[in-house]
């Protein structure tokens, strides 16, 4: 062959990768409203950034005809490229080529990009459209999961690692995702199972579609596995997009520091009407938040799981911070299973990327019942106390109302090791509500009065009065300050500001073991 | 205090009821066998007789294929913001549930018509009750 012809052979190769399952199967993908591994990384990446590598990687199976159906690329494209001229490293399965399936050399693509992503230190995302394991290639597909988990264990915590699933991710496959921290769901086309419609009507007898099994709002409402629910593939890059804005490259480096275009000064007069005179009344906490952060704007992340406790990234002075903080509007703000592992999750990400975290209070308590305690509420809500504890990230606490007992605990107290914790006079740190509290602490005066109604109600009153304000916990020290709630942005700003050089160490060990 | 007579298996009770709520909304929350008039075969009768006596006047399903409205945690039902036959739209307040002494709207999830109010005011909830419906 001339030199000449072998250049020609080179690009008819590469063509042919290029065409994944080909014209037919990817009029297919269209058909049924995806794009291809090739357009989804296009979109995600900036124009003409991507390098692809292992293009020529092909299986090596020959059992069951693979011989015939093997395709240069094995189902995977795999490579790097920048998003907003960041570095990341992306795997994007390809549905076109036996279903996506997952073989050993698919596998490995897939395992040698994310190597690379942990030695260069930048994110990892990875693509989602596959039938699952490639049967044909036995334990050799098996083992091609194994080591993708592994590595996902082994970055996790070292660099963000994003799953996007769109179109079937079953069986084995969704373990990758759920180790990852943040996954991304497409309504309709996408769907998150261990076992099929099929085969639980086959062993329990339930009938169920595939989207109210492992449809995106399932997995965003109820069961939380994924972070994100987006309405099409390109509301789900820009999504993507949105996040790797917040996110550092890695654990050693900081998230990018942005121009505020805010007034670091601004004097919230809204803030100061916005709890309600009537304690048992809710407001929408989201407003607090967003007046806090630089230009109202706040990312919600698990929006429409455990709604009842909020967490998102925003910024403030152009930094990136985590918020934490209850929603009075959903179940009275209480923490409950859900919540505390949403909570707890989201705060050890946080600290893992060294993003500082700002939580506002306003919690009731620990969710009462048989129901929580039989699914284990003291395994879960220990989970958001040992995760506070942990992180030594700045960490802020804003009480706005309500925080009491043991939740008032958990909700990043100073006991637990936050660095400020502000207090708005509205704020009542108590050991428990004060109905509660004139119960047991006047259980016998009440009952021996001669009017035990009224003379309990002047005890509620009493011990409201008394204890239900922010002043006992300052008078400790608890409370760094009370402030006016106008002023939550520039007081929150000005510690931000000072805890920039916080350094805190723990005894070296091999890890802590989370209450799981 | 009103008076019923109350025909169970073919035993006549009178049966006094009270309305305790206090609020207009009469809905009979306490009934009791004060006495039974012809004492036939009695003592497993009165058994069976009391626990079908106090069934509040709602009912406990909503119609097929109606999304159901559960409560979300143990509390109690303050007040109900719709009737059957109601047009809601999403975010709608339905009812509000006093639990951890908060007043909790609980909202409507989605545009639709009330098919069913399964609980009344005043009614004490346990999470996952059924208390309204919308087709």
């Amino acid at each position: 062959m001339a030199t000449m012809d072998k250049i020609n052979d080179l690009y008819a190769r590469k063509q042919k990768a290029e065409l994944g399952g080909g014209e037919e199967r990817i009029e297919k993908q269209h058909a049924s409203g995806k794009k291809t591994a090739r357009e989804r990384i296009q979109m995600l990446m900036d124009p003409n950034s991507f390098v692809e590598i292992d293009a020529f990687v092909e299986t090596r199976s020959i059992e069951f005809g693979m011989q015939k159906k093997k395709i240069p690329g094995d189902g995977v494209v795999t490579g790097y490229g920048t998003v907003n001229g960041r570095l990341v490293f992306v795997s994007s399965q390809d549905f076109t080529v036996i279903g996506g399936s997952l073989g050993e050399m698919h596998a490995a693509k897939i395992t040698k990009v994310m190597d690379m992503a942990m030695k260069m230190g930048a994110p990892f995302i990875s693509i989602n459209d596959s039938g699952g394991a490639r049967i044909e290639e036995g334990i050799d597909a098996l083992k091609g999961f194994g080591e993708i988990f592994y590595r996902n264990t082994i970055a996790s915590g070292v660099i963000p690692q994003i799953s996007v699933i769109m179109g079937p991710c079953a069986g084995g496959a969704v373990y990758s995702p759920a180790i990852t921290d943040f996954v991304f769901m497409v309504e309709k086309t996408s769907q998150m199972f261990i076992t099929g419609p099929q085969v639980i009507k086959a062993v329990t007898g339930e009938d169920v579609t595939f989207e109210e099994l492992g449809g995106a709002a399932t997995h965003s409402t109820v069961s939380g596995v994924a972070h994100f629910k987006c309405a099409s593939e390109e509301d789900c890059i820009r999504d993507i997009k949105r996040l790797l804005s917040f996110l550092p490259d890695n654990n050693l480096s900081d998230s990018e520091l942005y121009d505020c275009t805010d007034d670091l000064n601004r004097i919230s007069e809204e803030l100061n009407g916005i709890i309600p005179d009537e304690p048992n009344k809710p407001y929408d906490m989201k407003k607090i938040i967003t007046t806090v952060l630089d230009n109202y704007d706040f990312f919600e992340v698990h929006e429409g799981f455990a709604k009842n406790i909020i967490v998102g990234f925003g910024r403030i002075n152009g930094r990136t911070v985590g918020i934490v903080a209850n929603q009075p509007q959903v179940n009275a703000g209480v923490l409950d299973v859900d919540s505390s592992d949403k909570a707890a999750r989201f705060v050890r990400f946080c600290d893992a990327f060294n993003i500082p975290l700002v939580t506002f209070t306003d919690v009731p308590g620990y969710l009462p019942g048989v129901g929580q305690e039989h699914t284990g509420i003291i395994r879960h809500g220990a989970k958001l106390l040992y995760a506070f504890s942990e992180a030594t990230v700045p960490k802020i606490n804003v009480i706005v109302r309500k925080a009491y007992g043991g939740a008032y605990i958990a909700m990043n107290s100073k006991h637990l090791g936050a660095d400020i914790v502000f207090a708005w006079p509205s704020a009542e740190i108590a050991v428990m509500g004060p109905d509660g509290a004139a119960n047991i602490i006047f259980r016998k005066d009440i009952a021996n009065s001669d009017n035990p109604i009224a003379f309990r109600e002047e005890k509620i009153r009493e011990y409201r009065e008394k204890f239900s304000n922010p002043y006992v916990a300052a008078s400790r020290g608890y409370v760094d300050d009370v402030i006016e709630p106008a002023t939550t942005r520039i007081r929150v700003a000005g510690a931000l500001e000072m805890l920039t050089s916080k350094r805190e160490t723990r005894p070296s060990k091999k890890h802590g073991n989370i209450p799981l | 205090m009103r008076k019923f007579v109350i025909n169970v298996n073919g035993n006549r009770y009178e049966v006094e009821v009270e309305e305790v709520t206090g609020s207009g909304n009469a809905i009979a929350t306490a009934a009791a066998p004060v006495q039974a008039a012809p004492a036939e075969p009695a003592q497993p009768v009165q058994k069976a007789a009391a626990p079908e006596a106090p069934k509040p006047a709602v009912s406990s399903s909503a119609p097929e294929g109606a999304v159901k409205i559960t409560a979300p945690m143990p509390g109690t039902i303050l007040d109900i913001k719709v009737k059957t036959g109601d047009q809601v739209k999403k975010g709608d307040v339905l009812l509000i549930l006093e639990a951890m002494k908060m007043e909790n709207e609980i909202v409507s999830p989605q545009d639709g018509v009330i098919a069913s109010v399964n609980t009344s005011k005043g009614a004490s909830v346990n999470s996952g009750d059924l208390l309204v419906s919308i087709s």
